[in-house]
């Protein structure tokens, strides 16, 4: 099926060019970054992860969201889904590829990166969250790729990839958890140390990923011949809706806890991101924007009316993918080391370098997907000229 | 060999330092600069990506003249035990480059296994790991001079102090050829304790009685840093200072920190 991913317009070609300059230019600076060493970024003593795993810690949400198509379809025996399943899958897939690409990225020395493997240790989350991420994306592959040969070939799924589609289920879950399990067993960092995170983490996933979905679904109505449904888009609404409410939810659980109890380990980081902290808010404008954005985004998916209005719900999903990103990929890691265990408030901005590496690694992510959609949407497209 | 290591009880190498001693003149840190061949930068005055693995701290009691008054805080590794050895480091380090002693108490980090993924210094509550962002340069002429008992760093990997665990090989390689099966307490001293010249820090084997460490460590105004964490540190503050020991860790205004120090 790879070959579909070859015939394309010249739009088409001009948008993949596009990419693989990005992609290029996002490399060069990698080369130098290896050259030099991570100094080229703004990370130091005090925040020694910045925007690389902020950017893994979002995407790995946009790929436990694909649950939200898988889960119905399989689970509940909801058909509609079975139309967009594929679309879920492949955008797991290319976040994936994007949370390896970061974790690669900000590693010091990349080429031992396989010591993982050679002196591995049950007792890290990183030692199992390199387990759960592979295997996701191993499963994802496995899974959509036959499911989509079948369909092509106008039969049903092989029978031996039934197991696979389950273990890919409860994965998803997985491979959330395990990366909120990062953060949250750390002593010393008040803001992650919260049972909440996992959930927390997951209701964002599942509010961001189908949001990027819609809107994926959108766009590939109006450029492609395949139509991914109205009902389909709906439902993902509701899903979203219910989802980004949680989040909110969550995060208003996590204020009252830290700002009741009034425990300066957990107090402290919610007034550097919200307020400020001893003069210095950076992120303050960020945060409250995101909220702004989610809180805005709820108010326009929780009116039925308003939500089976497509622009509005393009618009509201915007919203929400913006704003779990402000809150996530921006807040939730900056946060966490700000101020630092002995209460010293130090910040970090990220450099140009490491915006432009960041920027490559978002290309290569969009060229895997540009890759997969396309070469699903030809199948549906195929199958659908056979139907006449 | 076997008989040897038979008669030799873990130890739990750990130092006491007396803040009321220490009078922050840095005498500790160029020493350890220059025995663990620790790279430095042409311009230090971005503290942030300096490696410092001995760095000292100044406290302040924030309180205006007459009542106004500094501490100085020498902060090596604190070569935390946790419990059973679940240091924070140590458990999170995802290829075991990072381990923590039974025989010694001292947290190791081998340089050439770790790839720099920083998951410890997210873990360390005491910024006690260093990250290299860049290779060491060394003003010319000087990798001559470098300690040839300490392996170099390069950019990518994570370091930190060793409470200059090469010395201990050396002074038990040397018991070993005289016959005996344990070092002395002065024949295993860091670089930073036999350089500080007020005699603050005091290094030794906690689990020993005989050694100086032993006794120090249950003054009543003993303490150690960020204790309520649970991290079980081997290295101990002392000082009269209420002040002083009420900063070594996140206290509510009014909670009395001496009351709750624990002896270990």
């Amino acid at each position: 099926m790879l070959e579909l991913a070859l015939k394309g317009t010249k739009r088409y070609y001009g948008w993949v060019t596009g990419l693989l300059l990005v992609a290029g230019i996002g490399v060069v600076f990698w080369l130098w970054q290896l050259q030099f060493g991570l100094g080229i970024t703004g990370m130091s003593r005090s925040v020694s992860w910045g925007f690389y795993i902020a950017q893994f810690t979002f995407l790995v949400g946009v790929a436990a969201g694909g649950l939200m198509v898988v889960l119905p379809y399989y689970l509940h025996n909801y058909k509609a889904f079975g139309r967009i399943t594929i679309l879920g899958e492949f955008l797991a897939i290319s976040a994936l590829v994007m949370c390896l690409l970061f974790i690669m990225v900000d590693l010091g020395q990349p080429n031992r990166m396989l010591n993982v493997l050679f002196y591995p240790t049950p007792h890290s989350m990183l030692f199992w969250d390199m387990i759960v991420l592979n295997g996701y994306l191993f499963l994802n592959i496995i899974v959509g790729w036959n499911v989509l040969e079948a369909e092509r070939n106008n039969v049903p799924p092989p029978k031996w990839l039934k197991p696979f589609i389950y273990l890919s289920i409860p994965w998803a879950v997985g491979i959330h958890t395990v990366t909120a399990y990062l953060y949250c067993g750390l002593p010393g960092r008040g803001f992650w140390m919260t049972a909440i995170l996992a959930p927390r983490f997951l209701a964002s996933a599942f509010a961001a990923g189908p949001a990027f979905l819609v809107l994926l679904c959108m766009l590939i109505r109006k450029v492609t011949r395949f139509d991914p449904g109205k009902e389909q888009i709906q439902t993902l609404g509701k899903i979203i809706t219910y989802a980004i409410i949680i989040n909110v939810f969550f995060f208003l659980c996590e204020v009252f806890v830290a700002m009741y109890s009034q425990i300066p380990e957990h107090m402290d980081h919610l007034t550097y991101l919200f307020a400020g902290l001893h003069g210095h808010d950076t992120l303050v404008p960020f945060m409250w924007a995101a909220q702004l954005l989610m809180v805005t985004a709820i108010l326009l998916l929780i009116n039925p009316n308003a939500r089976k209005n497509e622009p509005v719900l393009a618009v509201a999903c915007v919203m929400v993918f913006i704003g779990t990103w402000l809150d996530k990929g921006l807040g939730m890691i900056s946060g966490g080391f700000v101020p630092d265990p002995l209460h010293h408030v130090i910040e970090y901005t990220p450099t140009i370098p490491e915006l432009i590496i960041t920027a490559g690694v978002w290309a290569v992510g969009f060229l895997v997907l540009t890759a997969l959609f396309k070469i699903a949407i030809g199948v549906k497209e195929e199958v659908m000229g056979e139907m006449g | 060999m076997k008989k040897a290591a038979d008669h030799t009880k873990p130890k739990r190498y750990g130092m006491v330092i007396d803040l009321d001693k220490c009078t922050g003149c840095g005498a500790c840190m160029v020493a350890c600069f220059a025995e663990n061949n620790i790279p430095f930068k042409k311009d230090e005055s971005e503290k942030l990506l300096s490696i410092t693995w001995m760095r000292v701290y100044k406290l302040s009691n924030k309180k205006k003249y007459p009542d106004t008054d500094i501490c100085y805080l020498p902060r090596p590794c604190m070569h935390c035990e946790g419990h059973e050895g679940h240091s924070p480091c140590v458990s999170v380090c995802p290829a075991t480059v990072t381990d923590y002693s039974t025989e010694t108490g001292i947290v190791s980090q081998i340089y050439t296994r770790c790839f720099g993924c920083r998951y410890c210094m997210a873990a360390c509550p005491y910024h006690a790991r260093y990250f290299n962002w860049w290779d060491p340069v060394w003003p010319k002429g000087m990798e001559k001079m470098l300690s040839p008992d300490v392996s170099v760093r390069m950019r990518g990997v994570v370091e930190k102090c060793s409470f200059c665990y090469h010395r201990y090989q050396r002074a038990k390689d040397k018991a070993y050829v005289e016959g005996r099966t344990d070092v002395e307490e002065e024949e295993y001293q860091t670089a930073c304790t036999q350089a500080c010249p007020a005699r603050a820090i005091t290094f030794g084997d906690l689990n020993n009685p005989k050694h100086k460490v032993y006794e120090l460590k249950q003054d009543p105004h003993a303490f150690r840093l960020l204790e309520r964490l649970g991290t079980n540190p081997k290295v101990y503050y002392v000082s009269s200072r209420e002040w002083v020991r009420k900063s070594g860790d996140n206290y509510l205004k009014h909670e009395e920190p001496g009351h709750i120090a624990t002896k270990h």
